[in-house]
């Protein structure tokens, strides 16, 4: 296969990640940017773990992973649900579209202030902010899977015989899962996006809660190593998704 | 119900899509046809005269605005009336493998698990794919997606098959071995078989009877029973003799 990644990738991309951060870390070494705002990168590792042990932050991204696993799993359960349900049904389709479409375009982001007033400051509106972000995608993608499923192959399981349900479950749903993979890593990683946004706004646990409390502090060296975990945990969760995806359905679907 | 002539019967098929008040042009008009057992009829003519809507409606797939269908008497409401069906593109299902596919076509409910996949790896070995039966279609070659194609529709065991144009996106060479292959499979399992064409040349090599329709709408022109002796040969004076004459009816 073509996108076999050759060693000499591995080295360019090796070299363009060390073009910004070797000059980073000299200069904030030799003084020439205040390393009290740009805290070199090693450095700020070891002073981060001096202020935080790694059972809290530990507990801080279990929180924070926790929080977007189940609201995401509820908004992907959902949103598959509706979206076959939409895209199978004509009358359901009719009457849920324009619902979608209208709350569609809308960032997850902007639910923030509602969120809090129906949900206070707790749980539930993060948990709803982060179901939202998950929802969006994977509805729209099931339900684009589930129409645009070949007519030609749900005449050919007419020939045997299949109709009603048994040709949603075992034609239209396969069909469409290319589709619904591609709606639940896209869903995945706006959750992850939601998650930090909900928890800067008020939590006593998570990573977003960490940095916003380290920014209070002043603790610029936390922020960053806080910032780098979230990257890398959105990172090797899709990382898991995509692998999982291409396990489930690499076989027969060039993903 | 006589014995030979009329296994399937058209009566006075006529065909328009969309509601009445569209007034879309008439497709089919007053087909008549009667298709007797283990016959092998080809379908020839025009792209857009209607070949594809006339065997969906056999297939029990399309509704005919007005007119029957019969197999053995009874009136076609519906596919899984013992059409098989192998369409112009290979329509497999992508996500299972050739016998996944196959196995998917065998609905013999009173078999076990194993004797169900004896038969169709039996099927796979008919049209010379035993080895490529944990293939998936997207591995598999056209001719190869075709021959998965024809075995699927042959584990549903029907008494007929219905194929729309099967080879037209094939080489000319693994059309040639597909049509002799299929003609084996047609001796071996004795079907009534309707094959839509538009090349005379592949009605020739196989049919009984080539069925000319004629466009706008589309009807039934002329009626040809081929007694060329089999296996037909191409290059045969009595073949080119009918390649002319069919020829001339389609210019007609
Ligand atoms: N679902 C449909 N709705 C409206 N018109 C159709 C439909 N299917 C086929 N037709 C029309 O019927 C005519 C015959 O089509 P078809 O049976 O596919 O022809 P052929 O297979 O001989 O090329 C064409 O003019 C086509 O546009
Ligand atoms: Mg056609």
């Amino acid at each position: 296969m073509s996108n076999r990644i050759s060693a000499k990738d591995v080295l360019l991309g090796g070299i363009g990640t060390l073009a910004v951060l070797v000059p980073w870390e000299i200069a904030a070494r030799s003084g020439i940017v205040d390393p009290s705002i740009f805290p070199s990168p090693i450095l700020a590792i070891s002073s981060a773990a001096e202020k935080l042990s790694a059972t809290e932050v530990l507990d801080h991204m279990g929180w924070s992973l926790f929080r977007v696993f189940s609201g995401f799993l509820l908004g992907a359960l959902a949103g598959i649900t509706i979206g076959i349900v939409a895209g199978w049904y004509r009358t359901a389709g009719y009457l849920l579209r324009p619902m979608i479409e209208l709350l569609r375009p809308i960032p997850p982001l902007a639910w923030i202030p509602l969120a809090i007033i129906w949900f206070g400051l707790g749980e539930p509106s993060k948990f709803f902010l982060i179901f939202l972000g998950a929802f969006f995608p994977v509805v729209t993608a099931t339900y684009q899977g589930v129409t645009n499923v070949d007519p030609i192959l749900i005449r050919a399981a007419q020939t045997f015989g299949l109709k009603g349900i048994d040709l949603l479950v075992r034609i239209v749903i396969p069909g469409a899962a290319p589709d619904l993979a591609t709606g639940i890593r896209i869903g995945w990683g706006l959750s992850f996006g939601v998650l930090v946004a909900a928890e800067l706004i008020a939590a006593d646990k998570g990573l977003g809660y960490m940095i916003m409390h380290a920014r209070l502090l002043g603790y610029v060296d936390v922020i960053v190593v806080g910032i780098v975990l979230i990257g890398i945990l959105n990172l090797l969760t899709d990382g898991m998704i995509a692998w999982l995806i291409k396990k489930g359905i690499g076989r027969w679907h060039e993903v | 119900m006589s014995t030979d002539a009329g296994f399937i019967e058209l009566n006075d098929i006529n065909m328009r899509f969309g509601l009445p008040a569209e007034a879309l042009p008439v497709v089919l008009q007053g087909i008549d046809l009667s298709i007797a057992q283990n016959e092998f009829v080809s379908i020839v003519g025009r792209s857009g005269c209607g070949k594809t809507t006339l065997l969906n409606i056999v297939a029990g797939l399309v509704e005919a605005t007005t007119g029957t269908v019969t197999i053995a008497g009874n009136q076609v409401r519906g596919p899984g009336q013992g059409q098989g069906v192998v369409f112009q593109q290979h329509a497999l299902f992508p996500w299972l493998t050739a016998m996944g596919n196959v196995e998917f076509g065998c609905r013999k409910a009173d078999i076990s698990k194993s004797e169900k996949r004896e038969v169709c790896r039996q099927l796979l070995d008919l049209v010379g794919l035993s080895h490529a039966a944990d293939k998936y279609p997207r591995e598999l070659s056209g001719g190869m997606q075709q021959r998965v194609a024809i075995a699927r529709a042959l584990a549903l065991d029907p008494e007929i098959l219905l194929m729309d144009e099967p080879f037209g996106a094939l080489d000319e060479l693994t059309r040639i071995e597909l049509q002799q292959e299929l003609l084996r499979v047609w001796d071996a399992r004795k079907k009534t078989v309707i094959f839509v064409t538009h090349s005379i040349t592949e009605a020739l090599i196989l049919s009984d009877r080539v069925i000319l329709l004629s466009p706008h709408p589309g009807r039934v022109f002329k009626d040809y029973q081929i007694t060329l002796p089999r296996p037909r040969i191409r290059t045969d004076p009595a073949f080119n003799a009918m390649y002319q004459e069919i020829w001339e009816g389609l210019s007609a």
